[in-house]
């Protein structure tokens, strides 16, 4: 399951990152926070397929599927 | 809370001349800079929009000057303009310009803040620079009765951190003094060695013991900004809002904005009657009422919507909306090849495609930002609105339909808007298609700052300096055109016949290129004199009309057009040439600077000339057989 399979309301903590994640977005990925071990929250999933809300302690943060699909959870 | 906190054991220094303002985005810096500098660096509540290093003095203590870097989650970077950033920021460490630095952070949102001040804190230790943390925001903490332990904080960082608001100006008087005791870290904070270089989540796991241990407590600023984005995100509110208030942004500028243009131009009659009267008839009194107040003046009364607008866009980056509308665009302008962050330049080129380009920096993907550039020049800028409500005025009857519900001019206006959009997509839609590399693209992560109710000083300077700088950057270049123009069109007959001035014959000359539209000479020189700045044209027409009808004022050119018997066709062809072709030198001359070279530019200005005079040329002819 990736970070852009969460519904709204819904929690997971993260994974891994996919392997073809470059590594400098990977870095900075887990400097905002989506860093394996760490909960995240959907707190908004808007219809039509727009860039999902997700919450990261007291931030949040805006992913479209092309890297939330990239960000494993469980 | 309103001393700062420092660590105990720290003695006094000196003062500090060179200080640096650094801290992530979104975390009230420049508001801060602003401030302390009384500077009017443009500040906005979006993630990322100071994009170069401003200086200012400060304005509680002379002696120093601020450096307002741009803001950076981290010393890390990806994005190129980032990387721009720390560069200059390690380069001021390492040449000793700095001799302190403060880092900015959010207190609403601490541990992000920290992650980044934690990295900060070693890079001052390895500099040996004083270093001081300002926790800013504080204001929003008071307000929600919520506690930020700066002593604590401040403990166990061995770094002052001094609890400050930008926006109400709590704890600023307290800087100098602050700056001037703080001293270099000495001690990495939590582990021995190197924590920039050490693995991410170690620095991500001390930021949030400290921010649990000292921050705020509770999840109530969140939650409202997750109440408020429900709605302005949900599937149907939230579309609806956005065209609301895109809608009314549009209506803005021009209800709001009508009663002052009426004033201006009152202001610019009554004057220019004024003068007139005591003037004796001659050279020097056409060349007031024809140059001076036909032409400068026609453009003077598109101020106040310049300054409406500017102020009404600086509201909503202010507030906080602008980052749920590029999450609301981002797919349909993936679409055309753009992204989501590819809206707030846009937006911003509403107003002027100067701001627009710069804004274009906040695009981390250079090849989006690349398309951004295509898209900038086509938006409807403010300098094209003098143009095309002076054709409206003189084309399209003043009359409304639906009971009064649509004024056909309102529409026209909104539909050449419109007409302009839809070019800049259709451009960034081919050229993206054209181009495999360039469908590729930075993953889409954009902060959604805090909802805030817009610092309306600042806003309100803000749109002032950019009214000002219209009036003066481009009010020189209209003044000399227009003088120029007033004495090719005045001589050697002195006015008497415009047709058999040098400028009349110079305007035959170039007749035959703009014919194909149904436009005179007086229109082709018009043109040619706008590719300075759009705005020319209004003035040069202005100026020639002046001196055919010896009519002193604006309010009669559109009256005057509609007399010349222009056709509609040429009109609407015209409002087409404007929407489309690239008539302003700023916009290429910032195009150059901001891509390092001429060839963007130039290829724009060749492609959009062609791409505006065919479209124009299609569009008469198209009127002409349907009227």
């Amino acid at each position: 399951m990736t970070l852009w399979d969460l519904t709204q309301g819904t929690s997971a903590t993260v994974s891994a990152f996919a392997a073809s994640i470059e590594a400098g977005y990977r870095t900075r990925l887990s400097e905002l926070g989506f860093h394996p071990g760490e909960s995240i929250s959907c707190v908004m999933a808007p219809s039509l397929g727009a860039p999902k809300l997700y919450r990261v302690n007291n931030t949040v943060y805006s992913l479209d599927d092309s890297i939330a699909s990239m960000i494993e959870v469980a | 809370m309103s001393t700062p906190s420092t660590p105990p054991s720290q003695p006094a220094s000196l003062p500090r001349s060179n200080v640096a303002l650094i801290g992530s985005p979104n975390s009230g810096k420049s508001l801060l800079f602003n401030r302390l500098t009384g500077l009017n660096q443009k500040v906005a509540n979006f993630p990322g929009i100071t994009v170069d290093i401003s200086a200012g003095k400060s304005l509680i203590d002379n002696s120093t000057e601020y450096l307002d870097f741009p803001g950076v989650y981290s010393l890390h970077t990806i994005s190129g303009e980032e990387k721009l950033a720390v560069e200059a920021f390690y380069k001021a460490m390492d040449a000793d310009h700095l001799d302190a630095v403060i880092c900015v952070v959010d207190a609403t949102r601490l541990e992000k803040g920290l992650i980044f001040a934690l990295q900060v804190v070693e890079a001052c230790r390895r500099y040996n620079k004083p270093l001081l943390i300002a926790a800013n925001m504080t204001d929003v903490l008071e307000q929600h009765k919520m506690q930020l332990d700066t002593q604590g904080l401040a403990d166990a960082l061995k770094v002052p951190v001094l609890p400050i608001s930008g926006k109400t100006g709590f704890g600023l008087e307290n800087i100098p003094s602050a700056i001037a005791s703080a001293k270099a870290p000495t001690e990495a904070y939590g582990i021995a060695g190197d924590i920039i270089a050490s693995d991410d989540s170690l620095i991500h796991r001390q930021a949030q013991q400290l921010a649990n241990k000292y921050g705020p407590k509770g999840d109530l600023l969140i939650n409202a900004q997750t109440k408020l984005d429900s709605f302005f995100l949900h599937s149907w509110f939230g579309g609806l809002s956005f065209f609301v208030i895109m809608y009314l942004l549009f209506q803005s500028i021009f209800t709001w904005a009508a009663p002052v243009m009426d004033g201006v131009e009152t202001i610019i009659q009554v004057t220019a009657d004024f003068v007139l009267a005591r003037v004796p008839e001659g050279m020097a009194s056409d060349f007031i009422a024809d140059a001076l107040f036909g032409g400068i003046g026609a453009f003077l009364v598109f101020v106040p919507q310049i300054f409406v607008l500017t102020l009404v866009v600086g509201m909503l980056e202010d507030s906080g909306y602008l980052a749920r509308a590029a999450v609301i665009c981002h797919k349909p302008l993936r679409v055309f090849g753009l992204t989501g962050k590819s809206f707030i330049p846009m937006l911003s080129s509403v107003a002027c495609a100067i701001p627009g380009i710069y804004a274009a920096r906040t695009v981390d993907s250079p090849r989006k930002r690349w398309l951004t550039y295509l898209a900038i020049p086509l938006m409807p800028c403010s300098a094209r609105l003098p143009v095309y409500t002076l054709l409206i005025a003189a084309f399209i009857p003043a009359q409304k339909a639906l009971g009064g519900l649509i004024g056909w001019q309102g529409l026209a206006m909104f539909g050449i808007y419109v007409f302009g959009i839809v070019c800049a997509l259709l451009v960034t839609a081919v050229v993206s298609r054209s181009n495999a590399e360039l469908r590729s693209d930075l993953p889409f992560v954009l902060e959604m700052p805090p909802y805030r109710l817009p610092s309306w000083r600042p806003l309100l300077r803000n749109a002032w300096n950019r009214s000002k700088h219209f009036v003066t950057k481009a009010g020189k270049i209209i003044f000399i055109v227009t003088v120029v123009i007033w004495f090719l069109g005045y001589f050697p007959n002195q006015g008497a016949s415009l047709g058999d001035s040098w400028l009349g014959t110079m305007g035959q000359w170039i007749e035959p290129v703009f014919a194909p539209f149904g436009l005179d000479w007086k229109y082709g020189v018009a043109i040619l004199t706008s590719f300075l700045a759009r705005e020319v044209f209004v003035g040069t027409l202005g100026t020639l009309f002046g001196i055919e009808g010896a009519e002193e004022n604006f309010v009669s050119l559109s009256q005057q057009i509609q007399d010349s018997g222009l056709p509609i066709g040429s009109g609407v062809a015209l409002l087409v040439f404007f929407a489309i072709a690239l008539q302003c030198v700023s916009t290429l001359a910032v195009l150059a600077k901001e891509t390092g070279s001429w060839r963007l530019p130039t290829q724009l200005f060749i492609s959009y000339s062609i791409f505006a005079y065919v479209a124009a040329f299609l569009t008469f002819h198209l009127v002409e057989f349907l009227v």
